[in-house]
């Protein structure tokens, strides 16, 4: 098992600054053979205190397009979004923002360098390093590799770790910051069932180590009521927000809780206003 | 024993060599009978031990190595080009590679040259330097570096987008994505051009040394000729062959040393 994330300063992010607006996003695309595609259809959320909030929807909804725009980094070229802003603390925000911190499927470990270089990686880039003296990254490096399982392979490139081990490292590269904003673009979605089930464990644990706001995109309604204290389910392309409930159950979720009848209406909640809303995407349920 | 029509299942490393070097005999086999069956003159193609006699006489002769003067010469200029070539080059190639504008701006005066006569430049090279070191030396440059730049920014190009995206959320500025992100991932591909760069130049060389050299393999192999010693001809050829292999074999070598990771992705 892995230990828990020791304390340091400061133990938690700032609850009382935290809020992230999303306000009537509508984002068109250019489509084939002229024309728009509209992805995501006035879409308005709120987010104001630390949590794991799933957006859950089929695939191809545009609910990853919806996660960049919190913080990350958005595609070149197109006007994102094309109508409606996100603000967080009040700023409008326009692109990558140093508060959040995105994990993606492909994890974008550098092969070239150790695990250790990996997880220290922002601290070559002149915004951390001059926010984080050399002696404290090195010490929340060592915290995280103990953190995430990892500190006896320290020493290994990208290539000598599994799957799960990898993005373990770029878990760990994401929360060595200490965001407040964690982005998950669809994280274990490449992973195979059971490396799925320990990494969900893993997030849970360093969630309760380091609450912040956690944005977690997925099309598996298992991996929706396992992991969210709330989810926002979205319709298949033009996202619109199709419900959006708080979970109240404690983490971790036992497998009797997911069998249980308060889990079953649940999924069947989601599913029903999936089906509501036809399209070409797919969600999955790993029950 | 592996099947002969299957290309992913290559022999092994001994049966590897020994089909190589079998390859090599055969031909050196064939060149001694005909060479000593007197249907070809040896005035147009002189038999293997002759070569290899004219070898040594270059090689050692009176207390002095022809050879080796020759060699340092040729390799002293090939070297000074290619550090030239590495240090504009491979800078010019990464602008280019990371900056579409320059690519635009710069590629019509650097696509074309990949299929350009370099050889024909030299006169005009002669005309513009004379017919010093100077010459020589932006002979093999220009002939290398035009094959450079081009991989050069390809190798960029070829850098998946996700490390950019990656190193631009954790608030990297584009020219550090460009530093700790791209540059280093494409570095391998960019050690490859450097080695064809390498290779360019060891047939470039005879070509630089064309014009009034007093010094060099491909001076030898001329005043070889004007003597019609074919023999010292084909010597020359061969060593020079020798040495652009050893080059990239030693390079590549050094490549996989420096960059492990580019075979384990």
């Amino acid at each position: 098992m892995n230990a828990p994330l020791p304390a340091a300063q400061p133990t938690t992010p700032d609850k009382h600054l935290l809020s992230v607006l999303v306000r009537d996003i509508v984002q068109e695309y250019p489509a084939d053979g002229g024309g728009l595609t509209r992805v995501i259809d006035r879409v308005s959320l709120t987010f104001d205190k630390p949590g794991i909030n799933m957006l859950l929807g089929p695939s191809g909804c545009g609910k990853s397009t919806l996660l960049h725009m919190l913080g990350g980094v958005r595609p070149l070229g197109v006007k994102t979004p094309t109508s409606g802003s996100v603000l967080i603390d009040g700023v409008e925000c326009t692109g990558a923002h140093d508060d959040s911190v995105m994990v993606f499927q492909r994890y974008a470990n550098r092969p070239d360098l150790s695990v250790f270089d990996n997880i220290a990686f922002p601290f070559r880039l002149k915004l951390w390093k001059s926010r984080v003296a050399e002696g404290e990254w090195r010490q929340r490096v060592g915290d995280m590799l103990k953190a995430v399982g990892l500190s006896d392979k320290a020493g290994l490139r990208p290539a000598q770790l599994s799957g799960g081990q990898n993005q373990r490292v770029a878990l760990a590269r994401a929360l060595v910051l200490r965001p407040r904003i964690l982005l998950m673009d669809e994280p274990f979605g490449a992973l195979d069932a059971q490396t799925r089930e320990e990494m969900q464990r893993l997030l849970i644990e360093l969630y309760r180590s380091w609450p912040c706001l956690v944005v977690f995109v997925t099309h598996d309604v298992t991996e929706a009521l396992v992991l969210g204290d709330r989810v926002i389910v979205l319709s298949s392309q033009p996202a619109r927000v199709a419900d959006d409930f708080e979970v109240g159950e404690p983490r971790p979720r036992s497998a009797e809780w997911q069998r249980s009848r308060a889990a079953q209406a649940l999924e069947e909640r989601i599913l029903n206003q999936l089906h509501a809303s036809p399209g070409k995407g797919q969600v999955r349920v790993t029950l | 024993m592996s099947e002969f029509w299957n290309p992913y299942a290559p022999p092994d490393a001994r049966r590897r060599r020994l089909l190589a070097v079998g390859t090599v005999l055969t031909l050196l086999l064939l060149w001694s009978a005909v060479a000593a069956s007197g249907l070809v003159s040896p005035t147009k193609l002189p038999a293997p031990w002759q070569v290899l006699s004219a070898f040594a006489y270059l090689a050692w002769n009176d207390g002095d190595s022809l050879l080796l003067t020759a060699t340092l010469w040729s390799a002293g200029r090939l070297l000074v080009a290619g550090a030239l070539v590495i240090a504009i080059g491979i800078p010019i190639g990464i602008v280019m590679g990371a900056a579409p504008q320059v690519n635009a701006a710069l590629s019509p005066l650097v696509d074309p040259f990949r299929s350009a006569p370099v050889v024909a430049l030299l006169p005009i090279l002669v005309m513009w330097m004379g017919i010093g070191e100077a010459m020589k030396i932006a002979f093999l440059f220009i002939g290398a570096v035009v094959y450079l730049i081009p991989m050069v920014r390809d190798a960029i190009q070829a850098v998946p987008q996700s490390y950019w995206i990656g190193a631009r959320d954790l608030g990297a500025t584009p020219w550090e994505c460009i530093r700790n992100a791209v540059v280093p991932m494409a570095m391998p591909r960019i050690a490859d051009a450097v080695i064809v760069a390498f290779s360019v130049m060891w047939t470039y060389i005879t070509v630089a040394e064309y014009v009034n050299a007093r010094e060099g393999l491909g001076q030898l192999i001329q005043n070889a000729r004007r003597f019609s010693a074919w023999d010292q001809v084909f010597a020359g050829i061969i060593v020079i062959i020798a040495l652009a292999l050893a080059t990239y074999q030693w390079m590549l070598w050094l490549k996989r040393r420096l960059y492990p990771w580019e075979t384990q992705q």
